[in-house]
């Protein structure tokens, strides 16, 4: 279900935004995650998820997601087959697929030709590719991202904070997961 | 004003050249420095325009008239005035009230190719939205009889100009509106400024009274 991947070869997602792998020779080495090691974690084409996905790594979507997807510090990309419908929260986000609800990220969002993106978009830098779909809102004053970005956050913190009790601590969490189900209906 | 017909063939583009718009550098020029603005964009969403408002505290609306048949759509003759004061309202960004009116709205081409009706019913559907005061910048056809048959994919260059990327092979009659008429279709907007353009169009800036 969540595979780890390398990513596709030619395909020039968040890659850019990644930071460097930290440079510690001397220091105790804990396990790598997938966004130090240069991979990210996938959701496949055959996934549906209806609910939250939680992470603090790379994520590439190719399932149809519902819900949210919270990934603050960690970059997400919406591959080709990918469909979301949830208000996303990253630090970078790519779209090559089609998404509806709001985007937020903290640092830049990514539309590419051929996706489609119906819902706010949120973020100090926006580049909108020529054969992207975009229709809704662009909000890039540093002052009105932050707030966004802030409530935002609060937001997601109130959210996990209610669902505490149900959310494994795992890297990416699903909640309310239904497989090979149409979406909506769980 | 002449209605829109028959599609004729005309000669491949070449490179399309940057078209000086001294109305687009000016309006872009205040935004340097302005107070946060909001800007509607009824065409499509480009980075360089993006970037080009970037440079200033902006919240930006992307309508993308053009992409699901919206002309096609407002333009049906038996269409009325109800049904095409309700169209124009879903094809524009929902509004959220007064704190949420438009400074500036971004027509580029699209005036050409809606119907004085349709025209009329979309400039009342953004004058709703919109706060006193606040420009509309288009660019009407004016000395050519013929325009392509697809409005255009207007992006601004590193210096402020305007390259059309996605004009159309074939064309069709165009509408040639003149400023009277635009005055009659766009009642509670007046003209502020017009300019010749270089390519034959004329750009104009309309202020909401």
């Amino acid at each position: 279900m969540f595979e780890r991947g390398k990513k596709e070869d030619g395909m020039d997602d968040a890659s850019d935004f990644r930071p460097a792998a930290p440079q510690r020779s001397q220091a105790p080495v804990s396990p790598k995650t997938a966004t130090q090691s240069g991979e990210c974690a996938v959701i496949g084409r055959s996934i549906q998820i209806n609910g939250d996905v939680r992470g603090d790594e790379d994520l590439r979507i190719e399932g149809d997601i519902s819900g949210t997807v919270q990934l603050k510090n960690s970059n997400l990309t919406i591959g080709k087959e990918g469909k979301v419908r949830a208000d996303v929260y990253a630090r970078s986000i790519t779209v090559y697929g089609t998404t509806e609800g709001d985007l937020y990220a903290t640092e830049r969002i990514n539309v590419h030709i051929n996706a489609q993106v119906r819902g706010n978009i949120t973020a100090p830098k926006v580049g909108i590719e020529e054969g992207a779909r975009f229709k809704g809102s662009i909000e890039m004053d540093q002052d009105a991202v932050d707030k966004a970005l802030g409530k935002a956050s609060m937001q997601g913190m109130n959210h996990q904070s209610d669902k505490e009790s149900k959310v494994a601590p795992a890297k990416v969490v699903k909640e309310a997961t239904s497989l090979n189900r149409p979406s909506g209906a769980g | 004003m002449s209605s829109m017909g028959r599609a004729t063939a005309r000669a491949p583009m070449e490179k399309p050249e940057a078209l000086k718009a001294p109305l687009f550098r000016l309006l872009v020029e205040q935004l340097d420095g302005a107070g946060r603005r909001h800007i509607l964009d009824l065409g499509a969403a480009s980075t360089p325009m993006l970037s080009l408002l970037g440079r200033s505290r902006c919240r930006v609306e992307i309508a993308d008239l053009a992409s699901d048949d919206g002309i096609a759509r407002m333009n049906v003759e038996e269409t009325s005035g109800e049904e095409l004061a309700a169209m124009a309202e879903s094809l524009l960004p929902a509004h959220h009230g007064d704190d949420d009116a438009l400074d500036l709205v971004f027509c580029w081409d699209l005036p050409n190719y809606l119907k004085a009706k349709p025209l009329s019913a979309l400039m009342n559907a953004i004058a709703a939205r919109a706060r006193r005061g606040a420009l509309i910048h288009a660019l009407i056809v004016y000395s050519e009889r013929t325009m392509p048959e697809r409005p255009g994919r207007f992006v601004p260059t590193d210096d402020v100009m305007l390259v059309n990327r996605g004009a159309a092979a074939k064309e069709i009659p165009a509408p040639r509106y003149s400023p009277d008429d635009l005055r009659r279709i766009m009642g509670g907007y007046s003209i502020d400024r017009v300019m010749l353009l270089a390519n034959g169009m004329q750009e104009f800036l309309f202020r909401l009274q």
